[in-house]
């Protein structure tokens, strides 16, 4: 069906000729990551952020389920990646085997999930019974690349935005509270992992970059689909602003020099502090708006 | 696992190794000449693994070719039995051992000479036989061995290794019972050069260790090429030897 | 019932919109006439592949029932033999369902079938007619027989309804007359007198949606006229 999509061999030649001369296409410098708008819908933990073309939704949901019988005190937590022809006509609908596909959905398990981004002892309701099940459902509206970084973003504020509803135990008996009775609870959030991803081009031949001394090569963070086709490495690296490094993948590509890796991620880490601030804050921004009133119907007063 | 000391004060790891010390390192080529066109057999530590490399040949399918560079296939093959306890499930289709495929075949894309061996594929088959942590550089390892047997053109060797962190102390080429008690970091390195054709890291690590870290594995890493290359050196001097007394 | 709408929101795919209705929010894209997978294809005519996913959770019977009542609505008013063995991918995104999701789809179908029009025009897949859509509820007044009608109702609407009702219409000369009914979808217990009064109040209402999408594409037409 829908083929990869190609790209011209004069629109290659004009791009990778522009980077040499240090131009992007778009006008980004190459250090540059594109502005992140990150809006919230009506509902808690539904979230669409926007990266340049790029358009990500996550919604975050949550329902009552049996622990693993193997950790009866942890919740369930499942990030839900699957790719729809509406990001564009180069993926299927439900054939997520896709090399691509797998290593974005891995990272962001990675990311997320495995660094324990999510309390999930938190989630846990009555030992070995019942427990939350929260699930983050990431939908790819619109591709022009940065996948990786933009989804992950985008779970990370919906983690940070939703709540789930109160509730009270009474011996194995629970009662849920709808959000219109008791004020909902949000999740534990232990830290905040954000993706930058860096591109590599390799403006000389491959013996150079091989076996030479100069380190040539070009780095380029958040690449756009086209830079992303052109491309021949790749490096997604995962920080907080702890200076931990949650995850980091160079799954092959071109070979590049262990130091210009590590100034890769001391870039990335000056993204990750401005990008976790500006999460917090539009989280912040979205529940002042929605509790406008909530000041008259305190009962403190300017005394 | 916290019962387990995994550094002693003396410095010493679980199995007896300093902290910059490998694991026995063993490796043979051309054990499978046979079966196929390359191949080779690597133990490192408790990691049994052989390769196979099938190629270049004629691909069977049509959309497998391409007219400009050969297309390189790996599949990696984790036996059931490879871990202490028979796993239930085989691991053909999982995530993870897909992205391993997908990570060693963008690994090795870029440093075989794929370009003079148009219209062909090259089929490289791994079996892992018994894993014991720091897999994903044993399987590094033993890929660039068996193509180096195939007389595949390369640019230069591969050689892979973990390092793992433990509070502040880098721990060189861990085995599984390290592997789980603390995050690790996979490299693969090339030739003799500090370029990384491969890094993973999966679990937290301070971002202001990572470079010590790095710098270990690299030099773990330019060792086990040596090993490798030694072995090869010696194969050769022995099949020149063979050929000669003809 | 009113939209807030939005025409070609998406730059990857050949036609798109986001529409707005009460709680419901949809997005749709469009792609097509493109090559279809060989057992897609059909000698004559254009084939249709929709997709409809769910905001949370995996996509089950329910999308699949209400992508076949959309396949049966949509498929007539395309100009199908103009494409003979081509593929038309119609995607459809649910980013906030506005109804439980449980019981009803009412909401989430109008929307769907209104949002695909409108990503269908912007693809610029020709089309014998316009459609449009609205869900109507039906409830009793307390204490007396009198059953009143809710052109578009919210959720709480349809839950305190005895019946639910979905009405798409087939729109001709300038969305001044009606050529047919295209789907007429009720759940719950009503009589014919009902039926009737559904239609015909119906009829009025969807005429006037139908006129606020023409609205929609024209200003949409006309600010890229201009933008040139």
């Amino acid at each position: 069906m829908a083929k990869d999509i190609e790209i011209s061999n004069s629109e290659s030649k004009f791009l990778l000729e522009a980077l040499r001369q240090n131009y992007r296409l778009d006008g980004r410098l190459f250090d540059q990551f594109r502005d992140v708008e990150v809006t919230f819908g009506n509902e808690y933990g539904d979230v669409t952020v926007k990266m340049g073309d790029t358009r990500v939704h996550c919604r975050i949901s949550c329902q009552i389920s049996q622990p693993y019988e193997d950790r009866p005190f942890e919740g369930l937590f499942l990030i839900s990646t699957e790719n729809s022809p509406m990001a564009g006509p180069q993926f299927e609908n439900g054939n997520n085997t896709d090399e691509d596909e797998i290593l974005c959905a891995r990272i962001i398990e990675k990311a997320v999930r495995r660094s324990g981004a999510l309390d999930i002892e938190g989630l846990c309701i009555v030992a070995g019974s019942k427990c939350w099940a929260v699930r983050a459902d990431v939908h790819f509206l619109n591709c022009d690349g940065g996948f990786i970084d933009a989804s992950c973003i985008a779970v990370m504020a919906g983690l940070i935005h939703f709540k789930k509803p109160d509730i009270t135990v009474h011996g194995e008996q629970v009662i849920i509270h709808p959000i219109e009775e008791r004020e909902p609870t949000p999740l534990g959030i232990l830290h905040i992992p954000i993706c930058v991803t860096f591109s590599f081009f390799n403006p000389k031949e491959t013996e150079e970059n091989i076996k030479g001394e100069s380190n040539e090569e070009i780095t380029v963070i958040d690449a756009t689909l086209k830079e992303e086709l052109l491309r021949d490495g790749v490096l997604t690296v995962t920080l907080n602003k702890n200076r931990e490094v949650v995850q980091v993948s160079k799954a092959g590509g071109l070979p590049m020099d262990a130091l210009s890796l590590m100034s890769c991620c001391h870039k990335a880490y000056s993204i990750t502090e401005k990008v976790t601030d500006q999460i917090v804050q539009a989280v912040k921004e979205d529940y002042k708006s929605r509790n406008k009133y909530s000041e008259l119907l305190s009962s403190e007063n300017a005394r | 696992m916290s019962r387990l000391e995994i550094y002693s004060p003396e410095g010493l790891r679980l199995d007896g190794r300093r902290w910059n010390e490998l694991r026995r390192f063993e490796c043979s080529i051309n054990t499978h000449s046979h079966a196929s066109d390359g191949s080779s057999y690597l133990e490192q530590g408790n990691n049994k693994v052989i390769t196979l490399v099938k190629g270049p040949k004629e691909p069977t399918l049509r959309s497998q070719m391409d007219t400009e560079k050969a297309i390189l296939k790996i599949s990696v093959n984790i036996t059931q039995f490879s871990k202490f306890e028979r796993s239930k499930s085989s691991h053909k289709n999982e995530r993870r051992v897909l992205e391993m495929q997908t990570a060693l075949i963008r690994t090795f894309e870029k440093n075989v000479m794929l370009n003079i061996y148009p219209r062909t594929l090259i089929d490289i088959e791994v079996h892992v036989l018994q894993q014991d942590g720091g897999i994903m550089g044993s399987l590094i390892n033993g890929i660039t061995l068996a193509l180096i047997d195939a007389g595949i053109a390369m640019y230069d060797y591969i050689s892979g290794v973990s390092i793992g962190l433990y509070d502040t102390t880098p721990l060189l080429d861990v085995n599984s019972l390290e592997e789980n008690a603390m995050s690790s970091v996979t490299l693969g390195v090339v030739g003799k050069s500090e370029k990384l054709s491969l890094l993973l890291v999966e679990d937290k690590i301070p971002l202001d260790r990572l470079e010590t870290v790095l710098a270990i594995g690299i030099a773990g890493a330019h060792r086990v090429r040596d090993l490798m290359d030694e072995e090869l050196r010696k194969h050769a001097e022995k099949r020149v030897a063979n050929a000669s007394s003809k | 019932m009113s939209i807030i709408a939005q025409m070609g929101p998406l730059t990857k795919v050949d036609g798109s919109s986001l529409i707005e209705s009460k709680q419901t929010k949809i997005i749709c894209s469009v792609t097509g006439p493109i090559e279809p997978k060989s057992r897609q294809e059909l000698p004559t005519q254009l084939a249709l592949e929709i997709i409809i996913r769910p905001a949370a959770g995996v996509p089950n019977t329910r999308e699949k029932l209400m992508e076949d009542k959309l396949r049966a609505v949509i498929t007539p008013i395309i100009t199908r033999y103009l494409y003979p063995r081509q593929l038309c991918q119609i995607t459809l995104q649910i980013l906030n369902s506005g109804e439980s999701e449980l019981e009803f789809a009412q909401r989430e179908l109008a929307t769907c079938i209104n949002a695909t029009l409108i990503a269908l025009i912007d693809a610029g897949i020709a089309l014998n007619s316009m459609c449009a859509c609205v869900p109507i509820a039906l409830t009793s007044k307390e204490g007396s027989d009198e059953t009143l009608l809710i052109i578009d109702p919210s959720d709480e609407e349809l839950k305190s309804s005895n019946s639910v009702h979905v009405l798409a219409l087939e729109l001709v000369d300038q969305c001044k007359t009606v050529k047919n009914v295209l789907l007429l979808d009720s759940n719950g217990d009503f009589n014919e007198k009902d039926l009737f009064n559904i239609l015909e109040s119906g009829e009025v209402e969807v005429l006037k949606l139908g006129k606020q999408i023409r609205h929609i594409v024209e200003s949409k037409i006309n600010s890229d006229i201009t933008s040139i």
